[in-house]
């Protein structure tokens, strides 16, 4: 029985990638396999498909090493584009952050902080924060998924930007509870990022207003 | 002859290229629809040049909208008008214009943000109800979908729209505006696929780097031999139209909206259309395009924008009035959903 591998059901269907339960020699996985997407031209699609399987494999490996969770990798199988990974049991933040109460929803996002100041800290954007891309387990644990559109990068600007995206997500979905969250992301980043490195920790949380004053339609006025 | 019992409101699109007046009754049955557009003879779209035809024009077509409803100016309830975004010297024509009808025949005005017209003609005609939006235009590449009392930008170009990359990749070869259409045809010839940069930043898009590479590939010496302009504009429709579509999808999945919209100038590709519907299917969602009348810039979108603002929270003082060339659809709270 352990030494097989099974494939049970769909579990999500992504933008990029089919999320399917199962078990690998006896373990709970995910098998996430990059569908081919036959709406974009072959090349297109084997390039995308194949770069960012190894891109995210790759990825969580090495960002386990510095303490960040995220699930653990079993196997990688490149020409099926498909990630066999740990089985993460929990609850898409998007779908539980209005129910929980705002104690909690300011630890979750502290840790989320935290993460992402690891992540920055080491050289690493995870290029999709969002509140689709974390998963709060029944011991209040917190995972980062989703390392598709992960980059390499030691630029404030790319690290910015890493915030932007998360901020603006805050904003569409969570509008209501965008104060209370971004705060605590933001105490989290910093605690994590550290004393030796505040200067430059600081350099990049003011940079997401300069980004924001690019937007298109953004007035003057309202620049910083 | 139109029979007036209902309330009618004079819609007027006046952001860019295109002066467009619709006349709307307060049920979302449109009467009547003009419009008059600047197509230059060279380059891009100049505002001073585009601001002189549409002061040259605005009554003209004024007046054809309203004898097409078979109507007289006096049989008019509301005025609304495009207060933003766009380019300044022109919406300002709309609003002048749309200040001056009001008080003078006593009407109410609304000023409307032209990005949310687009969407709510677009629930209109197509009939949906609550739809994550993909708008690409010559001025804007927006995914957006309804939440927290905004229309909310899930998605956005981080530098240029779809519509600008396409046309300026056009001049460039040499075709005239509006290139889209044109483009579209090239592209249907070819199969080859040059690889271009494909940059997608979680749901956001950016295309001047992809601009700059087809560039290159005009200017090459190789053009002309290795490849033509055919496998050029494929490649550019393709890796742009992937990319829009993959963040398109993310949102789609994010969301979890059942509806899918495609709108703006841009939707009129059918390789476009094609790719969007495929991940509709994909995600169980219901797809529609903005009938083509409807999608691009016009008058119709604004005057029932405007009657829905109006039915809602009344009319938008004068002194609201002002023009507002860089105001984003989610700065704008929308009263009339919840």
């Amino acid at each position: 029985m352990s030494n097989e591998i099974v494939i049970e059901k769909t579990i999500h269907k992504g933008a990029e990638a089919n999320l399917i339960y199962g078990h690998w020699f006896g373990r709970e996985v995910i098998f996430k396999h990059r569908i081919p997407k036959s709406y974009r031209i072959e090349q297109i699609d084997k390039k995308l498909r194949i770069n960012r399987t190894i891109n995210e494999a790759k990825t969580l490996i090495r960002v386990k090493d510095y303490g960040v969770n995220v699930p653990q990798v079993y196997e990688i199988d490149t020409k099926n584009s498909t990630i066999v990974m740990k089985y993460i049991k929990g609850d898409k933040l998007k779908d539980i952050l209005n129910t929980l109460p705002n104690e909690q929803k300011v630890e979750i996002l502290k840790e989320i902080g935290k993460f992402i100041a690891t992540l920055h800290k080491n050289g690493h954007i995870h290029g999709d924060i969002t509140t689709s891309n974390v998963i709060v387990t029944e011991t209040q644990d917190i995972f980062i998924i989703d390392f598709g559109l992960h980059d390499y990068s030691d630029q404030i600007e790319d690290k910015s930007t890493d915030l932007h995206l998360f901020k603006r997500v805050l904003i569409s979905s969570h509008g209501s509870d965008f104060n209370i969250c971004y705060k605590a992301f933001l105490e989290g980043y910093r605690d994590s990022y550290g004393p030796q490195k505040m200067k430059e920790c600081e350099g990049i949380i003011k940079n997401i207003s300069i980004i924001e004053t690019r937007g298109r339609y953004v007035k003057k006025k309202d620049k910083i | 002859m139109y029979v007036i019992s209902r309330k009618l409101a004079l819609g007027i699109e006046s952001t860019a290229h295109t002066w467009s007046v619709g006349i709307i009754d307060f049920e979302g049955n449109v009467i009547s629809l003009v419009n008059d557009m600047y197509v230059p003879e060279k380059g891009g779209i100049h505002p001073i040049l585009v601001r002189e035809q549409h002061l040259t024009n605005f009554m003209k077509v004024i007046n054809e909208a309203l004898s097409e409803a078979s109507i007289s100016i006096k049989d008019i309830d509301l005025i609304a008008f495009s207060k933003s975004p766009g380019l300044g010297p022109i919406l300002k024509i709309g609003a002048q214009v749309s200040r001056l009808l009001s008080q003078l025949l006593k009407v109410p005005i609304v000023a409307v943000n032209h990005c949310i017209a687009h969407i709510e003609i677009g629930r209109l005609m197509c009939e949906i109800e609550d739809p994550l939006t993909l708008y690409v235009s010559g001025g804007n590449t927006i995914v957006s979908a309804f939440e927290s009392e905004r229309y909310q930008i899930f998605g956005e170009t981080l530098d240029i729209p779809i519509g600008n990359l396409i046309d300026s990749f056009a001049r460039d070869v040499g075709i005239p505006h509006p290139g889209g259409p044109k483009v579209e045809q090239l592209a249907i010839e070819s199969s080859n696929y040059l690889s271009l940069p494909y940059v997608v930043k979680g749901m956001d898009l950016s295309f001047t780097g992809l601009y700059t590479a087809t560039k290159r590939l005009v200017e090459s010496k190789d053009y002309g031999k290795k490849y033509n302009l055919e496998d050029v504009a494929n490649s550019l429709q393709e890796t742009a139209f992937a990319m829009l579509t993959e963040v398109t999808e993310r949102a789609l999945a994010h969301t979890g909206k059942e509806e899918l919209l495609l709108t703006g100038g841009v939707a009129a590709n059918k390789r476009l259309q094609e790719m969007i519907e495929y991940i509709s299917n994909e995600h169980g969602a219901r797809f529609e395009v903005v009938p083509l009348k409807y999608a691009g810039d016009n008058g119709a979108m604004i005057g029932w924008t405007g009657i829905l603002r109006y039915k809602k929270s009344g009319g938008t003082a004068i002194s609201d009035t002002q023009i507002n060339p860089k105001e984003r659809m989610d700065q704008v709270t929308i009263p009339w959903r919840n």
